[in-house]
Parts: structure tokens; sequence; C-alpha cells
């Protein structure tokens, strides 16, 4: 018991060194040349454009039930004409980041896990290594860059897709005209709600591609291994975007004075 | 990397979003009035009321700026800035007061640039505008707590004299209650409605009267108002005046007369009198009428007679000429 609690305690620390190890040396080979521009935009592509639709449906959806599963609470206040305001903070600066990147740790990170996971198991990443190329510039710096730069974009997109949908029920429930609700929404809105919130979004994509990578190229031999590795991708990603999310609000609370 | 499309379809979705950030910091920007043209105004107040930096400024209604800063400058005083569009700058003049309120009532705090009467000249850039410091919520509630204190005491007081109305005390209970003297003063009323009816009709004969009066003819207004006629009035009444004197003056000749005539001794009295002296008389007349007869046929004798015939008719023919 005793034992295997130490293990426990063992394989995090590990795990977080091992994890901290590849970051680094993500950062070092990242700047370095050559880069792989080609496999870099086809990762760009893989996870900003395939991602799209599920994003924006997403979006659109959260934006949708916020609203009309807050309206009754409003309309008891008589406070309706609030929702533009408070549906926009709240969707910029939390749901919209963190529920597209969650999605996107189930679609993008489960995806590079499992990749990456099953050339490690079939040796494609040794014979790589063999004939010159560099594996890991070509196959994980390309991914935690393409992640990096596309989660915001997908996480803008989902929150103005969220706003439309919010301005869809607060249309037809309501009689707010498209000028007067985003009128609202920009008036709420202000650079302090913004800028942190993108900015945690390049992290979120870090995260993303970092631990996918991560989980795949430590994959363990076996076809079992590169289901665990999908499996553990995911679910650390997730729990990581929680805990950055956590860190960014803390940091932005002592900057603004939220 | 392999196809074009590909390689389109990423760079139309990294242009669409950040267009899309650009769109949305723009627009959070010219809310700031980060992109346009600003002057700056100050006011000084004693409270802000939890005014905060980025809080509206509205003037006359509309959204012109933002609060900019806020600080200390002494220990009463708070200087609240203010970063306004430039282009309502001719409209905002110096005599103008900011006061501090609030967006609805649990709306932000937003700062009131409020026109005053009078001529100014526009304010300039950083100028101090004299400002009103709101009343708190708690001056507002104090206020409050005794308007309805006195209304208590109101109350109160009404509810004692609503009370006394009802048993019928004092002089509107009695009005209220007693019946007696609803119906008198009903016949009270009825009979002020025929007196002033009354009253009415006489006016409206005395209105007559008047317009009469007012006729130019009239006799009335001649008196009244023509001077020559009054003149003439007067001229007859001092004729009347004189007439009198002189009427008193035979009045009293004519008492001595009469007196006189009272007198015994006088010839009038003795004939009015003395009863023999008409015998007298009535035998003299009898006398007379007979020797007037007898003188008559003594006339009729000499008529026929030849000595005097001539005569006679030369008088009956100058009688015939006259009357031919």
């Amino acid at each position: 018991m005793i034992y295997s609690i130490q293990k426990r305690f063992e394989d995090f620390f590990l795990f977080t060194a091992e994890l901290s190890l590849f970051a680094m040396r993500y950062f070092r080979e990242a700047f370095r040349r050559p880069f792989e521009i080609n496999e870099l935009l086809r990762q760009c592509y893989n996870v900003g454009n395939r991602s799209l639709p599920l994003v924006a449906l997403t979006g659109f959806i959260i934006g949708l039930v916020l609203t009309l599963q807050t309206r009754p609470t409003l309309q008891e206040f008589g406070a309706v004409s609030w929702m533009p305001s408070m549906v926009s903070i709240s969707i910029v600066r939390e749901i919209g980041p963190v529920i597209v990147a969650l999605i996107c740790a189930g679609r993008v990170a489960s995806g590079l896990g499992a990749e990456i996971g099953s050339m490690r198991v079939t040796e494609q990443i040794d014979a790589m290594e063999v004939s010159g190329t560099n594996p890991f510039k070509y196959l994980v710096v390309t991914r935690i860059t393409a992640t990096t730069l596309m989660l915001p974009m997908l996480v803008i997109l989902g929150d103005t897709l969220g706003l439309y949908g919010s301005y869809i029920v607060e249309n037809t429930k309501g009689d707010v005209s498209f000028m007067l609700f985003f009128n609202q929404v920009f008036d709420a809105l202000e650079y302090q709600d913004i800028v942190p919130a993108t900015l945690k979004t390049f992290l979120f994509g870090f995260a993303i591609g970092l631990v996918g990578t991560f989980a795949g190229y430590t994959c363990k031999k076996g076809t079992a291994g590169v289901g665990r590795a999908a499996n553990s991708a995911v679910v650390i990603a997730s729990l990581l975007i929680f805990i950055i999310d956590f860190m960014a609000v803390v940091i932005t609370d002592l900057f603004y004075e939220l | 990397m392999k196809s074009k499309a590909t390689k389109i379809r990423l760079g139309v979705l990294v242009v669409v979003t950040t267009l899309i950030l650009l769109v949305a910091a723009y627009l959070i920007g010219s809310r700031q009035n980060l992109f346009e043209e600003t002057f700056k105004l100050k006011a000084a107040f004693s409270n802000v009321n939890g005014l905060q930096q980025g809080n509206n400024v509205r003037f006359s209604g509309i959204n012109v700026g933002v609060v900019s800063q806020i600080g200390m400058i002494n220990d009463s005083m708070v200087m609240v800035r203010m970063r306004l569009e430039k282009e309502i700058q001719p409209f905002i003049k110096s005599n103008a007061i900011a006061t501090i309120g609030s967006d609805g009532l649990v709306g932000n705090m937003i700062v009131n640039i409020v026109p005053q009467a009078g001529e100014a000249s526009a304010v300039k850039d950083g100028e101090e505008i004299s400002s009103f410091s709101p009343i708190a919520t708690d001056d507002l509630l104090k206020t409050l707590n005794v308007t309805n204190e006195n209304a208590a005491l109101l109350t109160a007081d009404l509810l004692k004299v609503t009370r006394s109305l009802l048993s019928g005390q004092g002089t509107l209970g009695t009005l209220l209650k007693d019946t007696v003297m609803a119906g008198d003063l009903k016949q009270s009323i009825a009979n002020l409605k025929t007196a002033t009816e009354r009253t009415n009709r006489s006016l409206q004969r005395f209105e007559g009267w008047m317009n009469e009066l007012d006729n130019r003819e009239g006799l009335l207004y001649k008196l009244t108002a023509d001077p020559e006629t009054a003149k003439e009035a007067d001229s007859i009444l001092s004729n009347l005046a004189a007439g009198g004197q002189k009427l008193n003056g035979v009045l009293d000749d004519l008492d001595t007369l009469v007196n006189s005539l009272g007198k015994e001794g006088g010839t009038l009295h003795y004939l009015n009198s003395d009863t023999t002296m008409t015998k007298r008389l009535e035998r003299i007349m009898i006398n007379v009428e007979g020797g007037t007869r007898s003188f008559e046929e003594n006339m009729e004798a000499l008529r026929h007679h030849w000595l005097f015939r001539k005569y006679f008719r030369k008088m009956e023919k100058e009688a015939e000429n006259n009357g031919g």
C-alpha cells in the first residue's frame, strides 16, 4: 500500500519532469533551422480547419443554451436587458476558451497521441532517426506549434458564434436588434476581458499539443500502449487546461483587480 | 502540404479570425475613445459614490466620453478627469455642471455634464468645470425617514379627525350626521336660489334703466351730463324761486285784504252781513224792472211818432248796410 502510494508519487514527479524536459526540448528545437513549414501548415490545417465545424457548432450551442438558461432568472429581476453584457463577458472571458480547448483536447490531443504513438510502436520514428530526419522536429515541433497558433483562432470563432447564438435567442424572445445587442456586448467588453482570455488560449493550445505529442512520443510498446497514449493525452490535456485556466485567472486578477 | 486548396482554406481561417479579433479590439477601444480625437475636462467632487475609471460621461444624455482618472487632491476633494470626444467640445459651455448619477437602479455610475442657462464660452482643453456632489443613498434614506415619521404623525391626527367626524362631533360632524340640519341646509340653499334669481331680475331692470340713462336724447342724460341743460335748469329753478317769493308777497296782500273784509264798517262787510239791505236791494231791483218796462213802451211809442220816425228809419238802413 505504502509502496504503491510512493510509486504513484514517484510516477507523478517523473511524469512532470519528463513533460518539462519534453517542453524544453520543444523550445530548443523550435527556433532552430531547418523549419518544417509545409508540415506546420498541414498540421495547422488539421488542427484548425478540421476542428472548425465541431468548434463552431459547440460555440453556437453554448451561446444559445447559456442565454436560454439564464433568461428566466434575469427576467425575474427585470434585468433581461443585461443579457448581452452578461453573456459576452462570460463567453469571452471563460466559457469560450475553456469549452473550445476541451473540445480540441478531445479531438486533437487524442489524435496526436494515437498518431505519434502508433508511429513509435511501429518503429517509424526510429526509422526516421536512422534516415537522418529529426523526428522530434518534424513530428513534435510542428504539431505543438500548430495547436498553439490555431487554438486562439478557434476560440475567437467559437466566441463569435456563441455571441451570435445568444443574439438569436434574444432576438426571437425579446425583440433585441442586432445593432443593440452587439452595441451592448462591446459596451460591456474591455481590453482586460479580451487580452488575458486570448493569451491563455495560446497556453491551452500549447498544452494540448505538448501533452498529445508527449503521450505519443513516450508510448510503450504494443497496441494497448497506443490506446493508453490517446487516453492519457485527453485526460492530462483536459486537466492541464483547467490548471492553466486557474493560474491565468489568478494572474489576471492580480494585474487587473477584476 | 500537398494541395493548394487546403492552404487557401487555412489562410481564410487565419484571416477571418484575425479580422474578428481586430474588429473586436477596435470596437472596444472606440468605446474608450482610444482612437478618436479627444479633449480633457476635470471636476472636483467631495464624494464620487463608487465612480470608476472607464465609466461613461454623458452630456445631455449622450455618451460622449469616459472617466480617465480619479484621484484625491486634498483631504476632502476627489478630482475626476474625463476624456471626451473632440467634436462635442463646442457644445459644452464653461458654466456646465458635472454631477455623478447612476445608470438605472443597479447600474454603473456615470458622470452627467448638465448645461446651465446663460451665456458662456465653450470649455477649453483641460478646463475644470464646477460640480454638484450627489446625495448619497444614506442621506436620501435619512430624509425619507423624517418624511415617514411626519407622515405617521399626520395620519394619526387624520385618524382622530375622521373618528370624531364619524361620531358626529363638532360642526363638520353635525353637518355629516344631522338629517334635520341637512333639510334646513337644503331649504336655505333653495331660498338662496330664489333670492339670487330675484336679484338677477332686479339687476337686469336696473341695467335697462342705466341703459336708458345712457341715451343721449333722454332728459335724464341731459340733466346729468349736458352742461347747457344744467344751466337752463339752474336758471329755471332760480326763476321759480323768484316767482315763489313774488307769490308769497301776493298771498300776503290777499291775506290782509281778506282780513280787512272781515272787519266791521267796511262796504263789503256790510254787503255781506246786513240781511235787510238785500231785501231793500230786491225791492229796488223790482222797481227798476217795472221802470224799464214802462220806458220800453214809451220808446215804442216814440218810434211811431212822426217827429222821430225819420231818425229810426235811417238807423235801420245803416244797420242793413252794415249787415249786407
